[in-house]
């Protein structure tokens, strides 16, 4: 099961569509105190996480989860796309990072990587 | 022996020649008258030579017998009669002589006695008067030398037979032969009996000898009285005497003089007159040490020196050279008693020039020899060493003086100086006493502060005193009068007498007096009004240099920032545009996904497609590449064709309301630009209303402009953020506005056009009760008079 934490609803049709058509169960949450919410409360195998969203960010949500599931494998998936960016985002804790825009073959590659690696 | 013998024969023959007598008239039996005339004469004879013991001796021997011989040969009783008689007679006769022989011979000794004596004191007086200390003469009256002892003749260096054969007068110099000759005169009429006075004698030949003469008239009665005359030499007491009266007179002279170039000829002239020499000279060192030059003289008025003496001519002397050079060098005073006798180079000019002997002493200071003085006679001399102990000392004093008075000069020298510094100085000068009293001002302080002395002492100073205080008092600095040697400066302000106000830097510097305690406080007044507005100026340009430092700092950041926003939000509507366009483009899609995909991809193009008219048209108008064409603009239709739009195209559910006033004037506007304008605000409102609420639309005329308004009742603008807007690049981003999609650069192209149309724009605005924008435009020229159009 995948959730995706994204303020931007075609962000969220976009994923949803493609995960579904991967085989994935899909969540959507729409800012970060949702995505914690859904994240403690449904374990999700992988978290698809923007970081600009409204109230808590990303990261911030990221870094809850993280801190009570570690083993929960978080994928930042965010517009922020410089090179420092990315560092950022795996220096936060992050296991991979997607850029937006991305293929699509892309996102359910590293769906696929993570949840096929056992959980910590 | 013999002679103890010779008188024991003679004591004894008197007594021998009475028993011969006895003996024989005994024997022969004859009478004693027959022997009485001898013994008679054995005892006058006794009488005669012997003394009275050995008379009595005689006599008694002489009795003895006569008895005697009368008892043996006579009847007892006539010749003993007879012998008694002639006994009698004996004594009496050697009585008598005896007698008159001890009266005679008592008058005898008393006139040996007496030619004795007179011949012993003869002979005492001779020895007396030889062996006196002092010379001794008998004079006559008129002078003639009737004896003289050798000492006189020593004194006067002349011959003692020599001597008689001239008189008194002949040996005492031309200068006092009056005076003595007038009291010969006076002790030979017996007008006095003494005479005594300081005069100067000698021989014919000789140097004059400084004597004290004292001449008494001997008690004698002959016609012609006798003078005994005491000659004492004293030249030595003299010698003294000029050598304490030089060092007295050198003392006076550097006592008085203020400088040695004006006490240095009256040194030299009383080392001269009171040491008996021609020519003195003063030699000093020269700043290089490398040689002396002559820089004073003295000579007597008689001495004819030629230019020896002349300090014009520069004359020099090296080290060790000649004797004044020698005592440069070795610092030590030296003498030469007889030039001729000792060659030196040097000398020869003073030879040729009749001068003869020679002292030169150094003049000390600080244990170093800065001059040279030396002395020069005629005559050669000997010079004795306590001339030249006296001269060192002298050498020593004069260059203390010397030190002193140049000590002295260079003291008056640096007060002139700092007269001059103190009355000249740009620097204001204050000397204040210790309670703050203004003792004195010099004229910088009073032109300074536009003030006479009167009103800087009473008025101006009090006040300046205080503001010191209170502005050492925040610099945590202690007061002027707190006794603190090194006060730091302190800045004030003050206002002048002319009143002008200046600032003036203050510094304090307490002046102890001898036992430390501060006397008076010297203050040091700088006008630096100049100063600090150079540097208030110069802090200013540094502030805006420093502010527009940030502002490009900042534009930089922004700018930086400004990126990550446009890549982000072109890579969010890009996520959709890719992700569907491929989903699309993959097929095996629904009819209806497909259209719907193909929405999503057409809104986000679109809002693409926006961000980059907004940046272009920002930049076209920044570069000023951009103008806008004024026409005639009826604001109130642009804004109902805006809020139609917004009210047609909006999602969020806002309820427009529009209060337009039916008689605003038409404006001169370029109509396109206005609509973005309204239509941004238009669309702020909406976005920031996420919760719904009223976006109020109005217009105004206002003096020349219209003004117009758009409110809303949305999430309003923190305060920190209110005076950003309108600047590019920034965005709300706290809170519920974080969410809010936007360029950051709408409200910086409003507020371009609005400018550009000679119009203002701004906000109010309060965090949960929403924000109202208000801009104003210009009214066409022939709109000036709106009423008057409206109505014809």
């Amino acid at each position: 099961m995948v959730l995706v934490a994204d303020d931007n609803e075609v962000a969220q049709r976009l994923c949803r569509r493609v995960l579904e058509k991967a085989g994935y169960g899909v969540l959507i949450a729409s800012d970060g105190l949702q995505a914690v919410d859904l994240a403690l409360a449904q374990n999700p195998n992988v978290i698809l996480m923007d970081v600009a969203m409204p109230g808590m960010d990303g990261l911030e949500a990221m870094r809850r989860i993280k801190s009570e599931r570690p083993e929960m494998r978080v994928v930042i998936a965010s517009a922020h796309s410089m090179a420092s960016d990315r560092e950022r985002f795996l220096a936060a804790g992050a296991d991979d990072v997607l850029s937006k825009p991305f293929r699509l073959g892309d996102l359910v590659a590293v769906v696929a990587k993570l949840t096929a690696k056992p959980s910590r | 022996m013999p002679l103890r013998t010779q008188s024991l024969v003679r004591r004894a023959t008197p007594f021998i020649g009475i028993a011969a007598v006895f003996a024989v008239a005994a024997a022969s039996g004859a009478s004693e008258l027959l022997a009485f005339p001898l013994f008679l004469i054995v005892v006058i004879s006794s009488a005669l030579f012997d003394d009275r013991t050995q008379l009595l001796a005689v006599g008694a021997a002489a009795t003895l017998a006569i008895l005697v011989l009368s008892v043996i040969h006579l009847g007892p009783t006539s010749n003993l009669a007879t012998a008694v008689f002639e006994v009698a007679v004996l004594a009496i006769v050697a009585g008598s002589i005896h007698e008159v022989l001890q009266h005679v011979r008592a008058a005898e000794g008393t006139a040996e006695r007496k030619a004795v004596d007179l011949e012993t004191d003869d002979a005492r007086l001779h020895m007396v008067m030889e062996a006196a200390t002092i010379g001794l003469g008998v004079v006559t009256a008129g002078g003639r030398w009737l004896q003289v002892n050798e000492r006189l003749a020593a004194i006067l260096g002349v011959g003692r037979s020599e001597l008689t054969q001239i008189g008194l007068l002949d040996v005492t110099s031309l200068r006092d032969r009056s005076a003595v000759g007038d009291a010969l005169a006076e002790l030979g009429r017996g007008e006095i009996v003494r005479w005594e006075s300081e005069v100067q004698q000698s021989g014919p030949h000789g140097r004059p000898i400084p004597v004290s003469l004292a001449i008494a008239a001997l008690s004698d009665n002959s016609i012609e009285p006798l003078l005994l005359v005491q000659v004492t030499d004293i030249s030595a007491r003299k010698r003294l005497d000029a050598m304490r009266d030089a060092l007295v007179a050198v003392r006076q002279v550097i006592v008085t003089a203020n400088s040695w170039d004006q006490g240095a000829a009256a040194v030299l002239g009383s080392l001269c007159t009171h040491l008996d020499w021609d020519l003195a000279q003063y030699w000093s060192v020269d700043a290089e040490k490398h040689s002396l030059h002559l820089r004073s003289s003295w000579r007597g008025d008689d001495s004819n020196v030629g230019d020896l003496d002349d300090p014009a001519r520069n004359l020099s002397i090296e080290a060790g050279g000649g004797l004044v050079g020698r005592v440069w060098q070795s610092g030590i005073a030296a003498a030469l008693d007889d030039l001729e006798a000792n060659d030196y180079e040097q000398a020869s000019a003073e030879r040729r020039v009749g001068l003869r002997a020679e002292v030169a002493f150094p003049v000390v200071s600080g244990g170093a020899t800065i001059g040279v003085i030396e002395l020069l006679g005629r005559e050669v001399r000997h010079i004795e060493n306590d001339l030249i102990t006296l001269l060192s000392t002298a050498g020593v004093e004069i260059g203390q003086f010397i030190h002193r008075a140049e000590t002295a000069q260079a003291l008056l020298r640096s007060e002139a100086d700092h007269r001059a510094i103190y009355e000249r100085s740009p620097i204001g000068i204050a000397r204040i006493s210790g309670d703050g009293e203004l003792l004195e001002a010099n004229p910088a302080l009073l032109h300074m502060l536009e003030h006479d002395m009167e009103t800087m002492r009473f008025q101006a100073w009090p006040d300046l005193l205080r503001a010191y205080d209170q502005a050492a008092g925040r610099a945590r600095l202690a007061p002027m009068l707190a006794g603190i040697t090194d006060q730091r400066s302190v800045q004030l302000r003050a206002a002048t007498g002319g009143g002008r106000w200046l600032w003036l830097q203050l510094t304090a510097t307490s002046i102890p007096d001898t036992s430390g305690r501060p006397e008076h406080v010297l203050v040091m007044v700088e006008d630096v009004t100049t100063v600090r507005d150079t540097q208030d100026r110069l802090a200013e340009a540094l502030d805006s240099q420093r502010n527009a430092n940030a502002n490009l700092e900042t534009l930089d950041r922004t700018k930086t920032e400004f990126l990550s926003i446009v890549s982000h939000e072109f890579r969010t509507a890009l996520t959709g545009i890719q992700g569907f366009s491929e989903l699309i483009r993959d097929g095996g899609l629904e009819a209806d996904e497909v259209r719907s995909y193909g929405g999503y991809i057409f809104n986000d193009a679109d809002r693409v497609n926006r961000l980059i008219t907004d940046m272009l048209d920002l930049d076209r108008m920044e570069s000023g590449r951009m103008s806008i064409r004024l026409a005639d603009v009826d604001i109130n239709e642009v804004v109902s064709d805006v809020v139609a739009r917004a009210a047609s195209t909006s999602a969020v559910v806002v309820e427009f309301k529009a209060d337009l006033d039916p008689r605003l004037p038409i404006v001169a506007g370029d109509r396109d630009r206005l609509v973005q304008v309204v239509s941004n605000l238009v669309n702020n409102a909406v976005k920031y209303s996420p919760d719904g609420g009223n976006v109020t639309l109005s217009t105004r005329a206002d003096g020349g402009f219209v003004l117009v308004s758009v409110a809303d009742t949305g999430l309003g603008i923190p305060p920190d953020e209110i005076g950003h807007v309108f600047e590019r690049f920034r965005r709300v981003r706290s809170g519920a506005a974080q969410s809010i999609p936007g360029t950051g650069l709408g409200l910086t192209i409003v507020k371009q056009i609005v400018e550009m149309h000679g119009g203002k724009i701004w906000v109010e605005s309060a965090v949960g009760h929403g924000s109202a924008f208000h801009f104003t435009v210009p009214l066409a020229v022939e709109a000036a008079t709106p009423q008057l159009r409206r109505h014809a």
